[in-house]
């Protein structure tokens, strides 16, 4: 397919060649429409509420182990998501950071979201005082040290369940980096350069982690079952 | 070049995906890769059947979303409902019935939100000829300088009228007096004339 002459619209280079892998589209942010609904006014901010609330209570429940002090933390969370809005700056290059400067567009995840990359930065710090906090007064949840799920929540049962689980047990053995990359891969559906974003490392870095941690859940499951 | 770690990293990634691709798409079986270590594959396949992602209660949910409705109902009032100041002055919001007059139903406060006042702008304007177009009230800062010009002109007037005590402007006053009286002639005509008189 041969290219036009050379006018006042030339480019220096074709835009759209199989070969050019470097150039890849500029993709916004999935969920800027409801960021700029929630700056203007922000009673919208219960769409974005309403869309992340699972995620950023799974991923501090899967960190804290504890519903009530889950629950604590995703409510820091997203009063510090609301209030700290005005202050949210959407990066087009946000994955182009962090060792992705090469990467081919078809590898540049679809539904990439800063906001989410940002939220989840908030969620890590929260989570972080939270396991602070805790270190320093240990408090044992009575659903733990009794084992018993309250009858009256459905969620109890489902999480008491879980906590039995094998992949639960392996994952709780999990060093911190590599149970937080697990967490966030498979639980709440991150790409590796959301992860990357989120924890702060690059990708090659937030790959190793995953690798490794399955590695080590393998090795867990393999004993557990001999 | 990659590092056997990383290409096993690399190739681990692109398993997961495809592990989540499949599922997205309801596809019967996982999919497989032999060149991957089977217990690396057994531990992907074990951890996304395990990890489920959690919800909070209902009961939660509804009660932070309360919360969060309160506190971005404080945020939208916080900065709007304080008077924008305008070089060290204050401007009061624009009053009018379509605000001063509470909704059907809802107790209004005293106190009149930017939100209604942007309201009243973006509605068509209901011209009156007997009612003046409300304005908004600059209180200090411009208002400053028509009561400099409110002051000078009360001056003028005051010394206008007041007798002074100096005998030159007492003498053109009582020549001017003397001319005063002349028919057709009103008392600012009078004061003209006897102030060109003395100037002559």
């Amino acid at each position: 397919m041969g290219f036009p002459t050379p006018g006042c619209n030339e480019l220096s280079r074709p835009v759209f060649t199989s070969t050019e892998e470097r150039v890849r589209p500029a993709r916004l942010d999935r969920d800027r429409g409801l960021v700029e609904a929630a700056r203007r006014d922000p009673a919208s901010f219960d769409a974005l509420y309403r869309k992340y609330l699972a995620q950023v209570y799974s991923y501090a429940f899967y960190e804290l182990r504890d519903h009530h002090a889950a629950e604590d933390a995703t409510e820091r969370v997203f009063m510090q998501a609301l209030t700290g809005l005005p202050r949210f700056e959407e990066r087009a290059d946000s994955f182009v950071g962090a060792g992705g400067a090469g990467k081919p567009a078809a590898e540049i995840p679809a539904d990439a979201s800063t906001f989410r990359i940002w939220l989840f930065r908030i969620a890590r710090n929260v989570v972080a005082n939270e396991r602070r906090r805790d270190r320093r007064r240990p408090v044992a949840s009575l659903e733990h040290a009794t084992g018993l799920a309250s009858a009256d929540d459905t969620f109890e049962t489902a999480a008491a369940r879980e906590a039995g689980s094998a992949a639960w047990q392996a994952v709780a053995r999990l060093p911190e980096d590599r149970r937080r990359a697990v967490v966030l891969r498979f639980v709440d559906e991150m790409s590796t350069a959301e992860i990357a974003e989120v924890l702060g490392r690059s990708e090659g870095a937030v790959r190793v982690l995953l690798h490794r941690a399955l590695r080590s859940v393998a090795a867990d499951l393999r004993a557990r079952l001999s | 070049m990659l590092g056997g770690s990383s290409r096993d990293a690399r190739r681990t990634e692109r398993y997961i995906d495809g592990l989540m691709d499949a599922e997205e798409r309801g596809a019967a079986e996982a999919p497989t890769d032999l060149d991957l270590d089977p217990a690396v594959l057994y531990a992907a396949r074990e951890l996304r059947a395990g990890l489920i992602r959690v919800h909070p209660s209902f009961r939660f949910e509804e009660g932070l979303a309360t919360r969060l409705a309160k506190t971005a109902g404080e945020t939208q009032r916080t900065p709007n409902e304080q008077p924008a100041k305008v070089l060290g002055s204050s401007i009061s919001p624009f009053r009018s019935p379509q605000v001063a007059a509470p909704a059907e139903g809802v107790a209004r406060p005293g106190r009149i939100t930017a939100r209604d006042a942007l309201a009243t702008l973006a509605a068509p304007r209901r011209l009156s000829l007997t009612s003046r177009p409300s304005r908004p009230l600059v209180v200090g800062g411009v208002g400053v300088a028509s009561a400099a010009i409110s002051i000078g002109a009360v001056y003028v007037a005051w010394r206008w009228s007041r007798a002074s005590q100096t005998p030159m402007v007492r003498a053109a006053r009582a020549a001017r007096s003397g001319r005063a009286y002349a028919p057709g002639h009103g008392r600012r005509a009078a004061v003209l004339h006897g102030i060109l008189g003395v100037m002559s």
